[in-house]
């Protein structure tokens, strides 16, 4: 048999077992593909230049992070192959194989489980590009004309970075099997031999896992604003290095305590799992640590794209408080606005005020937006006329109440407390509020509320203007009134606001892409667990067989491998449930925004996606252990 | 007052192969095992020992025949019964001693107890005692990696008799081992069917080994050629083996 043909029987026979593999990788392909095909396809220039030139960075930015992603999940799923491969043909040293045959053998039947994955992956993404794209959109709620356009460029591009990427670790693979020694390589065909570690080193690890972590969480959640950024890199540094920590000491030292109590240990089939566990411990820490901090993530990838999406949602609504936003320089005027208006449209609510807009001379700091003052009871009225909540208690003298904009992202902190000198009297900030009272208005500047007699005083250092505010019930109309408005002789200025306006639509497509992201991760993980899963449970034939003739019956057998695997599921899904609550938080405090309700959505769709891997990985594993069984029999 | 009869066997017949291509491998063996023996199988290579103990352990199917345990037709059970079987009545001991790589010798031994859901003071106090009756004691903490070939299969033992099974099945059991470990684990035995009123049934090639049984069978083309029973002396009762194996002449490894 030629050593191509023998390359190809082992490819073929390993199919199923890298099935998993292949799925994820051709799954990654066809994300990675998609991407660059949909920068390149040009419809994405139907949403404007700047919305299109935002989303093709942050598609160029992802498919840079998918790249990135490859990379590990190719070096560790060569690496399950390498040490798979090199236990099977341990035994062709044997057969009189050089170490360079064999290396030529391995990098065949990888290049054929490679190629199978890429193939795949690209014939599934030009089969689901015009439909990729759609759910994309979809998603996004981004409406553009969507068109089958494949692009061979994004293929090529596609090709050359799995590639770059697979050539890598075939030749590291190759190379490592030419290098190795003939003993090693037999070496890897034995069980792993220390079975316990030593309780002190593991205890270390523990403590040092629990600080790591708990600094880790510490400084992801405890600032807001612009420290989390400053905080996250270090943040996620301890977290990562803690859950390998967890994982290589604090479990095994909890299952080897367990065990350790032989009271508790011997009970029904617990002695037989969670050995099994210990046992699978020492070898697989480092997987159940990566499945954690992919599920990680995933789930801050999703919290993240669902947080900029409400927080766009917000941004537009309260862009839309009102319809017209009308300035004058005088008041009494919001009846015959209103008229005017309804010539064309309906007025469903309206409000006036009257805002004073400081001459920069009184204000002690320079600012970047003007400062304008408004006085308490006009907020109030403002709040009854639109429905608007309303729970500011009116601030004393020399106290203030910020009125701000909703940021989409916002770097700066809370600013209770803060003071503001305005001609020599000072002024202390004692609430904010972002309840849009002033509608667009709010976006540009800056208010302060103050009482009354304040702003009476205040009033005389700045100048004053009135501002009409109109909500029509169909804002798709708003260019009727334009017309009638500009006629009036008291109309100074006007602001007009667009329902369909998509200056900063761009945004949306981050939360799509984020789900595709979620997808991608906890495929990932899933895959990674489920083959780590599968290839166990060939070793775990011999050890099956023995109790199938010790006369242990295949119900125990059953329930033993359920808890093994549940456990081994639940593990790192359980490290990643406690840890998601800081990473989502620190997410929340950047957006400033609480997202509770994503980080119980988001474990949810993970809880059931890995249910889901771990009935399939029973499945097969119960089937594989079945095989020993019936063996016995035959 | 005769010993309850464990094992009757009758007329047992094993075929392997297809029609127009069978080969016998049991010619009718028929064998009666009560409680407290101790019977050794010897036989040449291709004999059927292995598969009479298959069989008699319910590992095997045999083509016709019966075979009672404790008066229990059990030839025609199904799988999941025959676990049953094999779980609560038989215990084994294997060549190549078939201890879990996973758990540490205690674990190992009081595995069986524990399944059978033995209450846990009773499986430790047990354990320790069945370690103590093979020499195992200062060993019990260690993987089956961490000891060695003769220790291994003392283990092995001690799991066997451990739910003191109705009778205890021993395959070739010092066939991976030195002479001293041989010794030593047969001694274990030995003791264990003299103050443990175990019974044993052990296949083996070894004439030194069968010597330690009370009754050793003689087993030749699936078929029992002969039966010798133990004196009051061991070196003559292995003297006596040699001969008839000598007498039969075929090769017994």
């Amino acid at each position: 048999m030629s050593m191509l043909k023998l390359a190809i029987q082992n490819a073929r026979s390993g199919m199923r077992n890298y099935l998993s593999l292949i799925i994820s990788l051709a799954f990654t392909i066809l994300i990675l593909c998609n991407f660059i095909n949909l920068v390149d396809s040009g419809i994405l220039d139907q949403l404007g230049e700047s919305n299109a030139r935002n989303i093709e960075v942050i598609l160029q930015i992802l498919s840079f992070v998918i790249g990135c992603f490859m990379f590990f999940f190719i070096w560790y799923a060569t690496n399950v192959f390498l040490t798979k491969c090199k236990k099977e043909i341990g035994i062709y040293v044997f057969m009189g194989l050089s170490n360079q045959e064999i290396g030529k053998l391995y990098a065949t039947e990888i290049l054929f489980i490679g190629s199978a994955a890429l193939i795949n992956g690209l014939l599934f993404g030009i089969l689901t590009s015009q439909l990729f794209t759609m759910i994309l959109m979809r998603l996004s709620t981004i409406s553009v004309e969507i068109y089958f356009d494949v692009s061979v460029r994004s293929l090529l591009m596609t090709v050359l970075i799995f590639v770059f990427i697979y050539g890598i670790f075939v030749i590291k693979g190759y190379l490592d099997i030419v290098h190795s020694s003939v003993l090693e390589m037999i070496a890897a065909n034995r069980q792993n031999e220390a079975v316990k570690q030593n309780r002190w080193l593991l205890a270390g690890k523990a403590l040092s896992g629990v600080i790591l972590i708990s600094t880790g969480c510490y400084f992801a959640i405890k600032d807001a604003g612009m420290e989390v950024v400053g905080n996250l890199l270090l943040a996620v540094v301890l977290v990562v290095t803690g859950i390998y920590f967890i994982f290589g000491g604090l479990i095994p030292l909890l299952f080897q305590s367990l065990a350790h109590n032989k009271k508790f240990l011997y009970k029904k089939e617990r002695n037989l799992w969670i050995n099994s566990i210990i046992f699978r411990m020492k070898k697989n820490y480092r997987t159940y640590a990566i499945v954690c901090i992919l599920m990680l993530c995933a789930i801050t990838a999703l919290a993240f794209g669902i947080a900029m999406k409400n927080r766009y949602d917000n941004i537009v609504h309260f862009e839309n408080t009102y319809t017209y936003q009308i300035m004058s320089d005088q008041a009494g005027y919001h009846r015959e606005f209103h008229n005017l208006i309804e010539k064309q449209n309906e007025v469903s609510y309206q409000s006036e005020a009257e805002i004073t807009m400081l001459h920069e001379q009184y204000i002690s700091e320079k600012f970047t937006v003007p400062i304008a003052i408004i006085a308490y009871t006009d907020v109030k009225n403002i709040a009854q006329t639109t429905g608007l909540p309303f729970n500011i208690k009116e601030p004393k003298d020399g106290e203030y109440v910020e009125l701000n904009r909703l940021y989409l992202m916002s770097l700066t902190n809370e600013s209770i407390g803060s003071t503001q000198e305005i001609n020599g009297i000072s002024y202390t900030s004692v609430d904010q509020t972002t309840a849009p009272y002033l509608g667009y208005m709010q976006e540009d500047m800056d208010y302060m509320i103050v009482n009354d007699s304040t702003y009476q005083q205040l009033k005389l250092l700045g100048t004053s203007v009135y501002m009409y505010n109109y909500k029509i019930s169909d804002p798709s109309r708003f260019e009727r009134s334009e017309a009638d408005i500009r006629s009036s002789s008291h109309c100074l200025g006007l602001v007009k606001v667009d329902p369909e306006r998509a200056e900063i639509s761009w945004i949306k497509i981050l939360f799509s892409v984020s789900v595709f992201m979620f997808m991608v991760f906890i495929l990932a993980s899933g895959s990674i667990l489920f083959m780590k899963i599968y290839n166990d449970s060939f070793e775990e034939q011999a050890r099956y067989h023995i109790l199938s003739k010790l006369g242990i019956d295949d119900d125990v057998i059953k329930r033993s491998i359920t808890y093994e695997l549940l456990l081994t599921f639940v593990m790192p899904l359980l490290a990643m449930s406690c840890i998601s609550y800081f990473s989502i938080k620190a997410i929340g405090e950047l957006m400033q925004t609480t997202l509770p309700f994503v980080n119980v959505i988001s474990l949810a769709v993970i809880y059931v996606c890995f249910f889901l891997f771990y009935l399939l990985s029973r499945f097969l594993y119960i089937g594989n252990v079945k095989k020993a069984v019936n063996s016995m029999y035959d | 007052m005769e010993n309850k009869k464990i094992l009757e066997i009758k007329n047992l017949v094993k075929d392997y192969g297809t029609k127009g291509f069978r080969t016998k491998v049991l010619r009718g063996v028929s064998l009666d095992i009560y409680e407290n023996d101790f019977i050794a199988i010897m036989g040449p290579s291709g004999s059927g020992k292995t598969t009479l103990l298959n069989i008699l352990s319910t590992i095997d199917h045999a083509t016709s025949g019966t075979i009672r345990l404790n008066g229990k037709d059990i030839t025609h059970l199904k799988n999941k019964e025959l676990s049953k079987i094999r779980k609560d009545k038989i215990g084994f001991i294997f060549q190549d001693y078939n201890l879990l790589d996973t758990m540490t010798l205690q674990d190992n031994i009081a595995l069986p107890l524990s399944l059978h859901g033995t209450a846990n003071t009773n499986c430790i106090a047990k354990t320790k005692e069945m370690a103590a009756l093979f020499g195992l004691s200062t060993h019990l903490k260690k993987y089956p990696y961490q000891l060695s070939g003769g220790q291994k299969q003392r283990g092995a033992a001690c799991r066997a008799l451990i739910t003191a099974p109705e009778i205890i099945f021993a395959d070739e059991p010092t066939g991976a081992l030195d002479s001293k470990s041989s010794r030593d684990l047969l001694e274990c035995l030995k003791h264990a069917n003299e103050e443990g009123k175990a019974t044993i049934m052990m296949v083996t090639h070894d004439a030194f080994s069968a010597s330690f049984a009370k009754e050793v069978y003689l087993l030749n083309d699936g078929m029992i050629k002969c039966k010798l029973t133990k004196g009051k002396d061991r070196k003559e009762f292995y003297d006596r083996i040699i001969d008839v194996q000598a007498s039969i002449g075929s090769d017994f490894v």
